[in-house]
């Protein structure tokens, strides 16, 4: 009996795929109006899911980008002397964290905010090198966004001996870190909820198509078929309807991407200077994510649909 | 070969009542009739057969395999090994009389080929060639059943249980029917008939096991109807 059972069991898996795409074409077609709710469902889910992950993806790119172009300016004394300006210098540039050290003088900073200000240069045309508001800097870039604090440390070692102040943009940094938790949470929660609503909506709709077919389950049962080759055509049902729900999202996902970034330019409107992730690496990993997503909650939907049916 | 060793089955957690120590032994090729009233545990000898339950005590053994000590995963290939003749015929109405037919033999993994040569020959065993591309509402009852046979047949087994193959049809198709299994038996098949029909368990004269109240009551080899109406 067990000799048999292998022999057939090879050739049965042979076989199988004709029999099968032909049994889930025609049950999908059958069910048309609740196949189409399945894929709505999937849609519906993964263009919400894929809003969440683009916003992930892209707050994730844009704390990157920020940190990479990080800048520690430190602000000296309006009465530093040259020796303290030389003493800051060399501890900086000895500093292994330090990438690069450069001076900026407060005619050179002030000329700067005069051109950065160009509509309203006049308000500034009563200040000169007499009576310069800006105080003169070093501008810091560190090797590792992770140091800022050190350097900042380091610097401040200095203070009252030429350097006034330190500054960089931490609050953004500390901003950006937190909205990054905040919006992969939020993905992930949504994600959970969302899976959670496609699966019952893909189970409701196989477990349909499982009822209308039970006698012919009943009768494969009797003549011997195995419970893979009976639950293959319904698990393959499910799955399409993820896969075709995927793909149709990711399709909606992607043109609305694009139009956007038309429309944006690439301009996030952010205080600092950064650009939207580049769309076709966020394209490839969610047309990636999308399909097996899809995929999965089809199957699982399924395999739940037809475990009590099984049962003969 | 069907051989069952002091068994008893129960379906609540004490009792064992639905059958209750029952041992008999039908040899390959045997025909065999099961009568008893309703109730009197024929259908649960039939499932112990199926290993759709398992006996609560005893053992069950097919072909000389222990029925009980399959996986779950074998239970197919254990039905495969059998034939199953249904009162209520159960076709698939959406497919021919010839479709029927080859679905047992998709299911279990035959090629095309084969499919095309054995179909016709199985048909054409129960008399229903002609027949071949009709649906099952297009049939008589009698015509149906010999559908189910032929179905059941299609893959060869050893042994063709047929549970109340005649009681939907009148007394001239039964007979029909029941000539069709005895040619399937004459070429070697184990035939095990449930039935309610008196008349033909004593026309045929073979052998009839009497389950009474979950007892085997008599076992008949000379074809006596063993309890009165």
């Amino acid at each position: 009996m067990r000799q048999a059972g292998t022999d057939m069991k090879f050739s049965s898996i042979k076989t199988m795929p004709k029999n099968v795409v032909r049994d889930t074409v025609k049950s999908i077609e059958r069910n048309n109006l609740m196949s189409a709710a399945s894929v709505l469902s999937v849609i519906a889910a993964l263009i919400i899911l894929g809003i969440f992950l683009i916003l992930t993806i892209n707050v994730q790119e844009v704390t990157k980008d920020v940190e990479s172009k990080l800048e520690l300016k430190i602000f000296l004394q309006s009465d530093f002397t040259d020796t303290q300006k030389t003493a800051i210098e060399q501890a900086l540039e000895k500093s292994a964290l330090v990438e690069n050290v450069t001076f900026e003088s407060a005619e050179e900073a002030l000329e700067k905010f005069t051109v950065s200000l160009e509509d309203y240069a006049p308000l500034l045309s009563g200040y000169n090198s007499e009576n310069n508001p800006m105080p003169a800097s070093f501008v810091v870039r560190v090797t590792d966004p992770e140091d800022m604090d050190e350097v900042q440390n380091l610097a401040m070692s200095f203070s009252g001996q030429g350097v006034e102040y330190v500054r960089y943009g931490q609050e953004y940094v500390e901003a950006l870190v937190s909205f990054n938790k905040f919006t992969n949470t939020l993905s992930l929660v949504v994600l959970v909820v969302l899976s959670m609503i496609s699966i019952f909506i893909i189970y409701n709709t196989i477990k349909l198509t499982v009822f209308a077919r039970r006698r012919e389950i009943g009768i494969m049962k009797y003549v011997g078929a195995t419970n893979a080759y009976i639950r293959a055509p319904f698990i393959l049902e499910g799955t399409l309807l993820g896969l075709v729900g995927a793909i149709v999202a990711f399709l909606i996902i992607r043109i609305t991407y694009y139009y956007i970034l038309g429309l944006v330019g690439g301009n996030l409107f952010l205080p600092v200077d950064a650009t939207l992730a580049a769309p076709d690496a966020v394209m490839g990993q969610l047309i990636f994510f999308f399909l097996l997503y899809g995929g999965f909650i089809g199957a699982v939907g399924s395999v739940f649909a037809i475990r009590k049916f099984l049962d003969v | 070969m069907i051989e069952f060793k002091n068994v008893s089955k129960g379906y609540d957690k004490n009792k064992s009542d639905a059958l209750k120590n029952v041992s008999l032994f039908i040899d390959k090729g045997e025909f065999v009739f099961l009568v008893g009233r309703s109730g009197a545990g024929k259908s649960t000898f039939i499932k112990l057969l199926l290993r759709e339950i398992e006996a609560t005590e005893g053992t069950v053994y097919i072909n000389n395999f222990n029925v009980s000590k399959l996986s779950k995963k074998e239970i197919p290939f254990l039905r495969r090994k059998m034939g199953i003749v249904f009162q209520d015929f159960r076709l698939l109405e959406n497919k021919s009389v010839y479709e029927n037919v080859a679905y047992a033999m998709e299911i279990i993994g035959k090629s095309e080929r084969q499919i095309q040569k054995r179909v016709p020959l199985a048909l054409d065993m129960v008399g229903l060639s002609h027949r071949m591309n009709h649906y099952p509402h297009e049939l008589s009852g009698g015509e149906q059943q010999r559908v189910v046979i032929a179905r059941a047949i299609i893959n060869n087994p050893s042994i063709l249980i047929c549970d109340e193959p005649t009681g939907n049809l009148d007394p001239e198709t039964s007979y029909e029917i029941i000539s069709i299994l005895e040619e399937i038996n004459r070429r070697g098949t184990t035939i095990l008939v449930v039935t309610h029909d008196r008349e033909i368990v004593d026309t045929m004269k073979k052998r009839v096991l009497t389950l009474e109240d979950g007892v085997l009551k008599v076992d008949d080899a000379t074809g006596r109807y063993g309890y009165e109406v």
